[in-house]
């Protein structure tokens, strides 16, 4: 059974990718430029010139077949080749992912670990003043737009205070982290009310339940009906809204990384679209939407782990 | 000697509002005493302050001593100890109050383990001792499955097995049964009196059931809006009740005793069958699972005037006909024919909808989702009115209305009132009075009085009977209650796993069974002729 469930989430994803890489790839069409002229500089070029370029990256084949040549080549790992670079896309990208990555993983960490704390303290002080404070904050910081929080931690902790550099992404691991801390905070600020929430709502559902009562007239103290029998229990929301976080994770680097000059894959992003890379653009749209169907599929495969029920649902109810 | 003591206990809400006025109340040691009260008699909340389970920041005042020990002064840790070993308590809905993310095992040992500081083999150890004790099949296997994995009578079992694992010297069980099959209730209470005899435990029973209550315990505690209102032997309170409050109670408690006074089948010869049901069966596919098999063959026929009872445990296929004769779901085989009129698929035209809608009506058994919480009463029963009476005109549905409402008892000033501000029994009222409005050939009710207290349960059944003898209506009663059956039909079916394995007038059903699983159901309905 579970092998056919793993089966069915991995064809559904197949088919995401399918419908996305058509969407993304035929919608650059629909935008108005020519990459041709970019590629050429703006210089009057010869109509040789012209069409030795236009040959080279296939820009003259009908679309469809574009699109063909597009996905064939993934196959060998091939996502064409950037305009702007005059380099293989995957590399041009590959330089770039690790900072990404490692700005998306500790904002995610961080957001995760603010929010469910921040949850947790409100649902267990409902109705009270630790309730509403935390509540108000969060909604506060959820109104914050990154390129806002950018601006002012940079004001405030990197140029006032110096505690924490306002630009580029560091060398080795520490001086990684070090460099990518303002940032991932930036990006965190907005998105911790999403998991708070959640993680609030969640937590006082499971309170009121009776199972939470009868554990508690067996004679164990607070705590340990609150971690074994309330927080448990309340995992599931909690997953599946971090699980749909990392598409906007993903999203917001393009904002934060330009506020730190940081050279990652949301700041090439931004430069791609510009500069009409449309193969740039075209990958990194297909990562973003790997990364979410991804994440996704293995909150899904997660959920009978958290919860018994839906492993014996899937056995057919 | 004296277990519990609860003397002049007071509690208020931090509102302000007072539920609890001055309880006195004790159980002794190996002594089993009822606590029988209504909704909202304040009953859970006598056990709940046993074991200082009160609602947070609420105001208590008096003493609840528990073996010599005040509960309402004790420390946090005082209290743990308390619920650890001197006091436990068995919970209503055992599917709801065991976690269902956990193994059963874990359920059992965790107290011991994270309270008391066992080791998990000694636990265990225990855990299946409890299990056998509790008389569950296959112990040791049960401690590695989930909830969802037994039935509900399992569970009740393993809820019990949970309120015994630290050896409580007081049982406190709060309607433990009320969720169970009747014959599943008879299982479980046999297995609560016969742990209570092995440990010498005081048990305080909490009930709304009088019969139960009496068939049980030695002495009753009858409670009535936060106040005891009376206290005796089962006996005494059965036979010779001293206020005029539990005076009502019992006459309003239905027996399956035949008294008399229960409906009698027509002499009338010949009367045209109303509904005719013939061979109808139904099985639900089980994906990946065995199939369910809901209904066999069941043929059956209400003349004219005539009230059907049905009368089966849960999963016996009687609510699953009823959805049928309604057309709210399809047989695989058979007919349905109601004023001779055959009817088959689901109605598809606003006419048909209407017309089907014209010859049956049902009342379901929950009041509180069957009515559109933004309509009031009145506007309840106009709907039905215009939607099946386009003639008429806006005064007189209005005046219908108010009509059909003073038929179930409801005043006119009731008619502006929204659902959430009528008790229950005036919702379920309203939901009649919806149904009739339609005048329909035949009234279904599944199980519609089964959520209410027995006084408005009782008040409820006579104003189906009064309508019955005004209008000859047209029923098809369906319970799980043969006492209710009793005062209600004339005819009655038994029904189990689909078929129906018995049918006779109710008065020979009740003294004169002749299926083995009809004497089963009527021999576990909990009697309070026992005491006498």
């Amino acid at each position: 059974m579970t092998i056919r469930r793993v089966g069915g989430k991995l064809g559904s994803l197949v088919l995401t990718l399918v419908l996305a890489s058509a969407l993304v790839f035929f919608s650059r069409f629909l935008v108005p430029g020519d990459p041709v002229n970019f590629l050429l500089r703006g210089r009057k070029p010869s109509p040789e010139a012209k069409a030795a370029v236009v040959e080279q990256f296939g820009l003259d084949l009908p679309p469809w077949e574009q699109y063909f040549r597009w996905i064939g080549g993934m196959f060998h790992g091939d996502f064409g080749r950037s305009l702007q670079f005059r380099d293989a896309v995957t590399t041009v990208i590959g330089d770039r992912l690790p900072v990404t990555a490692g700005l998306v993983i500790m904002s995610a960490v961080i957001i995760v670990v603010v929010g469910v704390i921040a949850g947790t303290i409100a649902a267990l002080y409902r109705g009270r003043f630790a309730d509403r404070a935390i509540l108000t904050v969060l909604t506060a910081f959820g109104a914050i737009p990154p390129f806002v929080g950018s601006i002012v931690l940079i004001a405030v902790f990197a140029v006032q205070l110096r505690w924490f550099p306002a630009f580029g992404s560091g060398d080795g691991f520490l001086d990684t982290i070090y460099h990518l801390t303002l940032p991932s905070i930036a990006m965190a600020i907005a998105f911790m009310v999403l998991i708070g929430k959640v993680t609030r709502m969640s937590m006082v559902e499971q309170l009121s339940r009776e199972h939470v009562h009868v554990a508690t007239s067996r004679g164990l103290g607070r705590l340990t009906v609150i971690r074994r029998h309330v927080f448990r229990n309340a995992l599931g929301p909690i997953f599946t809204v971090g699980g749909m976080l990392i598409a906007g994770l993903l999203v917001a680097t393009s904002i934060v990384e330009s506020a730190f000059g940081i050279a990652g894959v949301g700041s090439l992003l931004v430069q791609s679209v510009n500069r009409l890379d449309f193969p740039v653009v075209q990958a990194i749209v297909l990562l973003v939407v790997t990364s979410f169907v991804v994440t996704n599929a293995i909150v899904d495969l997660l959920e009978p782990i958290i919860d018994p029920r839906a492993a014996a649902g899937e056995a057919g109810r | 000697m004296t277990l519990l003591e609860i003397s002049g206990l007071t509690l208020d809400l931090p509102g302000g509002e007072r539920l609890l006025h001055g309880i006195d109340l004790s159980v002794n040691e190996g002594e089993t005493v009822a606590l029988v009260g209504e909704s909202g008699s304040g009953k859970s909340l006598t056990a709940q302050s046993i074991l200082g389970l009160l609602p947070a920041r609420s105001v208590v005042t008096g003493t609840v001593l528990v073996d010599g020990h005040n509960v309402p002064t004790m420390s946090s840790k005082e209290l743990l100890g308390l619920r650890r070993s001197t006091a436990a308590m068995v919970f209503q809905d055992p599917r709801a109050g065991i976690n269902p993310m956990r193994t059963i095992g874990d359920h059992l040992t965790e107290a011991l383990r994270l309270g008391e500081g066992w080791s998990a083999g000694r636990a265990r150890e225990r855990a299946i001792e409890m299990l056998a004790a509790v008389q569950m099949p296959r112990p040791e296997e049960h401690l590695r499955q989930y909830p969802h994995e037994l039935s509900g009578g399992m569970l009740q079992r393993v809820m019990i097995a949970g309120a015994l694992v630290g050896s409580p010297r007081l049982l406190v069980c709060d309607e433990p049964t009320t969720a169970l099959d009747v014959t599943t209730q008879a299982q479980i209470l046999q297995v609560l009196i016969e742990q209570r005899q092995a440990r010498s435990m005081g048990m305080l029973f909490i009930t709304h059931d009088l019969n139960l209550a009496a068939s049980l315990c030695e002495r009753v505690y009858v409670m009535r809006d936060g106040r005891v209102e009376e206290e005796g032997s089962a006996r005494q309170i059965f036979r010779h009740p001293a206020t005029a409050y539990t005076r009502r109670l019992v006459a309003a408690t239905p027996t399956i005793e035949i008294t008399g006074d229960e409906p009698r089948a027509s002499t009338e010869l010949v009367r045209q069958p109303v509904l005719q049901v013939r061979d109808l069966a139904k099985t639900y596919p089980g994906r990946g699972r065995e199939s369910v098999r809901a209904l066999a063959n069941v043929t059956l026929e209400i003349a004219a005037g005539e009230a059907l009872g049905i009368v089966g445990e849960s999963g016996s296929g009687k609510s699953t006909l009823a959805r049928m004769i309604v057309g709210l779901e399809l047989p695989d085989f058979g007919k349905v024919i109601i004023d001779d009129q055959e009817r088959h698929g689901r109605p598809r035209r606003r006419a048909d909808r209407l017309d089907r809608a014209r010859k049956v009506q049902m009342v379901f058994q929950d009041p509180y989702l069957s009515l559109d919480p933004r309509m009031t009463a009145g506007e309840a029963v106009e709907d039905a009115l215009r939607l099946h009476h386009p003639e008429l005109r806006r005064p007189d549905i209005c005046s219908r209305a108010l009509t059909l409402l003073d038929n179930v008892g409801l005043a006119s000033t009731q008619a502006e009132a929204l659902p959430r501000t009528l008790s229950g029994g005036q919702r379920q009222r309203v939901a009649i009075a919806r149904a009739l409005a339609i005048e329909p050939s035949l009234l279904v009710m599944d199980e519609a009085t089964s959520a209410l207290d027995v006084s408005v349960q009782a008040q409820v059944l006579e104003v189906i009977s009064e309508i019955r003898r005004e209008r000859g209506l047209t029923l098809l009663f369906i319970s799980h209650d043969l006492a209710v059956v009793r005062t209600v039909c004339e005819r009655s079916v038994v029904m189990r796993e689909g078929e129906v394995v018995e049918s006779a007038t109710t008065a020979d059903l009740l003294t004169n069974p002749q299926h083995e699983y009809t004497r089963l159901l009527i021999d576990s309905v909990p009697r309070a002729a026992a005491i006498a």
